[in-house]
């Protein structure tokens, strides 16, 4: 789903509604599933929103500490840009991540929502920045493990994208 | 304190992973960075010339290989199809990419990326296509335009369908100068502007952090007290 939707965003015209549309389709993984499971209850939740502002800074500290540039993103993308990033959340860390978990445990959960999530960027990433890719998607499961929450990844990746 | 540990060491793996490239993790939806000029716009900020690019086309059996030639900073980038030159006896096609020293500024054309010149040691006998990245400092080009001299004139060239953003995409029969750019009678679409004069994610992260210390430490040290006074409750104390 996620190769589909970066193919059709890079072969429309319509890309901004192509990449909505995409976002909105990866949410769908997590449908019906229980709040609890995906990590989406509301315990502690201001805490968890100031992880995600945390996690957030972190993504973007290297960015910052390189350039200082950031684009204002247009309506479209912008909206666009918010969509795929809490897609993409309840798909790896929230549906998958449980999925995985339940199958065998943690370690299975965080490996493999690392690597099929750095997959799902092959088409769309050059080869060089999948390293980083890797690395932000092991922070990010981490933190789902560790916290047992998605509401700070979905934050954390928001921002990110918002601002990169 | 063992989990906060591994997460601690993720998060500096991942400042090391991402340091390694620019801008880090990035999911595609701005440029990826800032646009090289030759000429700079005011609001550009500090500037990095942009490169120029070259390659050697292998021809094999008289017929010349399928290619891409790009700049090295990617802002150009013209493919050619299999046989796509009318190559003689010649066993390698040089293709090279310039950036203009100077910005033209034709009477019915505003150009909002640099001028490139394309030269070839053999004629096209198929069309290239051709892809132009532009800034987000600037409106949106409306389609890329060729001249044979950078006096002029310039003529619009076919565009090719949208494709990602930040890119014009179009096709040429010939080489020779160009740019992208819109008429001059035409309003153009407004272009993404940057924030913060070129410091805007240095502000972001330090506002970041500030509210996650600011908030972060009263809701731990409320946590800490609930906790020693026995009435914390796990399931809701936000």
């Amino acid at each position: 789903m996620e190769w589909t939707r970066i193919l059709l965003a890079q072969n429309s015209r319509f890309t901004a509604a192509v990449l909505l549309l995409g976002g909105a389709a990866l949410g769908l993984a997590a449908l019906g599933q229980p709040v609890e499971r995906l990590g989406l209850g509301t315990s502690r939740f201001a805490l968890r929103v100031i992880g995600g502002l945390a996690l957030g800074a972190v993504l973007l500290l290297p960015a910052a500490a390189r350039s200082g540039w950031a684009p204002l993103l247009p309506a479209g993308l912008a909206a666009a840009a918010i969509a795929v990033s809490i897609g993409e959340e309840l798909a790896f860390r929230g549906a998958m991540y449980a999925a995985l978990d339940e199958l065998g445990g943690a370690p299975l959960a965080i490996g493999g929502t690392t690597l099929l999530w750095t997959l799902a960027h092959v088409l769309s990433h050059p080869p060089e920045f999948l390293g980083a890719v890797a690395a932000a998607g092991l922070l990010l499961a981490l933190w789902r493990w560790a916290c047992k929450d998605l509401v700070a990844p979905i934050i954390g990746h928001v921002i990110a994208d918002l601002a990169l | 304190m063992k989990r906060l540990a591994v997460l601690a060491a993720a998060a500096i793996t991942y400042v090391l992973a991402a340091w390694t490239v620019a801008p880090g993790f990035y999911d595609g939806f701005g440029p990826t960075e800032p646009y090289r000029w030759t000429c700079p716009p005011q609001q550009a900020g500090a500037n990095t010339k942009p490169s120029s690019g070259r390659a050697d086309i292998p021809v094999r059996g008289g017929k010349s290989e399928a290619y891409s030639v790009y700049t090295s900073d990617g802002q150009i980038v013209i493919g050619f199809l299999p046989d796509s030159f009318d190559a003689g006896t010649k066993t390698t096609i040089a293709v090279d990419i310039t950036p203009l020293d100077s910005c033209p500024e034709p009477k019915d054309v505003r150009f909002v990326t640099n001028v490139y010149k394309i030269t070839a040691d053999a004629p096209l006998k198929k069309t290239a296509n051709l892809t132009l990245l532009y800034s987000n400092l600037e409106p949106h080009p409306d389609d890329i335009y060729r001249a044979d001299d950078p006096g002029g004139p310039w003529a619009a060239l076919p565009r090719s369908q949208q494709g990602q953003p930040y890119t014009i995409y179009t096709s040429t029969d010939k080489v020779g100068y160009f740019s992208a750019g819109y008429l001059a009678t035409t309003t153009p679409r407004p272009g993404v502007v940057t924030i913060g004069g070129g410091q805007a994610l240095p502000i972001v992260v330090a506002v970041l952090i500030v509210i996650v210390v600011l908030a972060g430490l009263p809701l731990a040290v409320m946590r800490r007290r609930r906790s020693r006074g026995g009435e914390e409750d796990e399931e809701d104390d936000s």
